[in-house]
């Protein structure tokens, strides 16, 4: 009763929340339910279902384009991680380094302009470069090694993942800067004084004192990087769609075949259905393991 | 003497960040430079000399993008706009309550928004497809518009809760006293010194929209409401030899969004060097 009334007492406050929840329900709890019941059928969309148990999951791990999707996924998920989580910070410390107020202000914008041009520009950008016959990476490469040197990048069987994985170099992604900036200067100037006095300087004062101070910074970014890597595959559906063969085949990329191509929908939610649960498995193991900053003070 | 000398160390550093910094912007730039003076040349110009300018400088390119663009733009701006505003709305409402409210089930429902951001597009893309196709909302704003709206939701409303629990709660209380209702209180306190982070927040969600290209390839076909980046993929197919206009379209393609940075680029580093993103 006390619950009822406290709840008719702050009737109002629930006005707040009913535009958020309206849209919510709708476009964000009614889908992946619809998705994860599907994924137990036979569907193409539009005649009857026909349910098949687990069958659309064990006939995904038999499937060697799936299976293949895979291993690009860890080696260019790995790859993103380590590349996104640490050439933003370090770009950021060596900013933090700097003394002039202007320089600083100066570089933060530089790095967060990129921002305004689509990604779906810089990935056609970079097919220019890496074009096997007039791109800028060839030729650099043949003006230094030869003519043996010359790569067909997104053709090859074995170039085509590391062209996606060279795309976006020097990696310094602004926004991850300008978190990572906000840590450090979050960091208070006692500390600094405190480590300055003893001795930490350069590298020990960065692995002793800033970098366990923007875990929190680290721990969003890690997060953050692990769900859209895993469900990363627009730039392969726009330039390879998963060729040469399957050596840029992603997951995301098999469902969008599989459900716009194929109209194999049951198959397609499938896929759906096992990156939430690697997504799940990872935000458990993340909040399990992974300490928060407020944990260090 | 020692003073000195740390001195001079001290500017040493300064000149070595800067040259790891200024070759750093460089090479970030340099396909978007490239993507500049590629705009400007026509084809014999491009077979020749692709990596550096040539002149003269073709700026006819640019018209012949923008008749077959140029409709695109005015869409992105549309869905974009109407999606990041309405967006931030609504997150900061809902925020806002979750902040400043004790209520019943506050718990429960927070936690049911933040999941939400634990589900893949992967897994949501096919059945919102089916949603929509099934409403009707095929080849129109609104099968953009609304699903936007509502992804925008989880993130805004986690970083919004926790910059509004950061103010002062003494300010709430003495607009309060002072009479003034909820909305008010809203209005008045938070939202002004919150300006910066709703901006951010507002960039975060016109690039996110701008940029999407999977949800308008499978939800539009018609050219009257595509949006720039999803018709670059189809103009970059179409006019693949044709490299001035294509690389003109790309340019015009990040103008809207240059040029709201440049109003904006102040607020919005402010917002995301204030310290709300972290866990």
């Amino acid at each position: 009763m006390a619950v009822l009334r406290e709840f008719w007492h702050k009737k109002h406050l629930y006005l707040f929340l009913i535009p958020t929840f309206a849209l919510l329900i709708v476009f964000s709890y009614y889908p992946p339910l619809f998705a994860i019941y599907n994924s137990f059928f036979q569907w193409n969309g539009f005649s009857e279902r026909i349910f098949v148990g687990l069958n659309n999951f064990t006939q995904l791990f038999q499937d060697s384009r799936f299976v293949n999707s895979i291993g690009n996924l860890l080696i260019l998920l790995c790859w993103n991680l380590a590349i996104g989580l640490s050439i933003p910070l370090i770009v950021a410390e060596l900013i933090f380094n700097l003394r002039s107020s202007k320089q600083s202000y100066f570089y933060r914008l530089m790095f967060i302009v990129p921002m305004v041009v689509p990604g779906l520009v810089g990935t056609f950008l970079w097919r220019f470069i890496l074009d096997p016959n007039v791109g800028l990476a060839n030729l650099l490469l043949e003006a230094i090694g030869g003519a043996g040197w010359r790569q067909p990048w997104l053709g090859g069987t074995k170039t085509a993942l590391i062209s996606f994985m060279i795309m976006g170099f020097p990696w310094v992604g602004g926004t991850s800067v300008l978190i990572y900036l906000a840590g450090l200067q979050g960091i208070s100037n006692e500390i600094l004084d405190a480590a300055q006095i003893d001795g930490a300087t350069g590298v020990t004062r960065f692995l002793r004192v800033d970098l366990p101070l923007v875990m929190g910074q680290v721990k969003l970014m890690l997060i953050l990087g692990i769900i859209n890597g895993l469900q990363a595959y627009t730039s392969q559906l726009v330039l390879t769609n998963g060729g040469p063969g399957y050596a840029t085949m992603m997951p995301g990329l098999v469902m969008y075949q599989e459900a716009f191509q194929y109209n194999r929908i049951g198959y397609a939610n499938a896929i759906g259905v096992i990156t939430f649960l690697v997504i799940l498995f990872f935000t458990y193991l993340n909040m399990k393991y992974v300490r928060s900053s407020s944990e260090y003070y | 003497m020692a003073k000195q000398s740390l001195k001079i160390r001290l500017k040493k550093m300064d000149i070595g960040i800067n040259i790891i910094l200024i070759i750093l912007v460089l090479l970030t730039f340099y396909p978007f430079v490239a993507m500049i003076f590629m705009s400007l040349k026509d084809n014999p110009q491009f077979i020749h000399a692709r990596w550096v300018p040539t002149l003269p400088f073709h700026f006819e390119n640019y018209s012949y993008a923008w008749q077959a663009v140029g409709q695109y733009v005015f869409n992105s701006i549309f869905v974009s706009g109407v999606s990041a505003v309405g967006g931030v709305i609504f997150a900061a409402l809902s925020a806002y309550v979750f902040a400043r409210f004790e209520f019943p089930g506050k718990g429960v429902l927070y936690m049911m928004v933040i999941a939400l951001m634990m589900i893949p597009g992967v897994l949501t893309l096919v059945p919102q497809f089916l949603l929509v196709r099934d409403l009707k909302l095929l080849d129109t704003y609104w099968v953009l518009i609304l699903p936007y709206l509502a992804g925008a939701q989880p993130f805004g409303i986690m970083l919004l809760r926790t910059f509004f629990e950061g103010l002062p709660h003494e300010l709430f209380e003495s607009a309060r006293l002072d009479g003034a209702n909820e909305l008010g209180v809203m209005r008045n306190i938070a939202i002004p010194l919150s300006m910066p982070i709703l901006g951010t927040l507002m960039i975060m969600n016109v690039t996110s929209t701008w940029n999407d290209v999977l949800w308008p390839s499978v939800t539009l076909s018609n050219n009257k409401v595509k949006t720039i980046v999803f018709g670059l993929w189809g103009f970059q197919s179409q006019y693949y030899t044709s490299w001035g206009p294509l690389n003109a379209a790309y340019t015009i393609s990040a103008l809207p969004l240059l040029i709201l940075f440049i109003f904006t680029s102040r607020l919005f580093i402010q917002g995301l060097t204030s310290g709300a993103l972290k866990v």
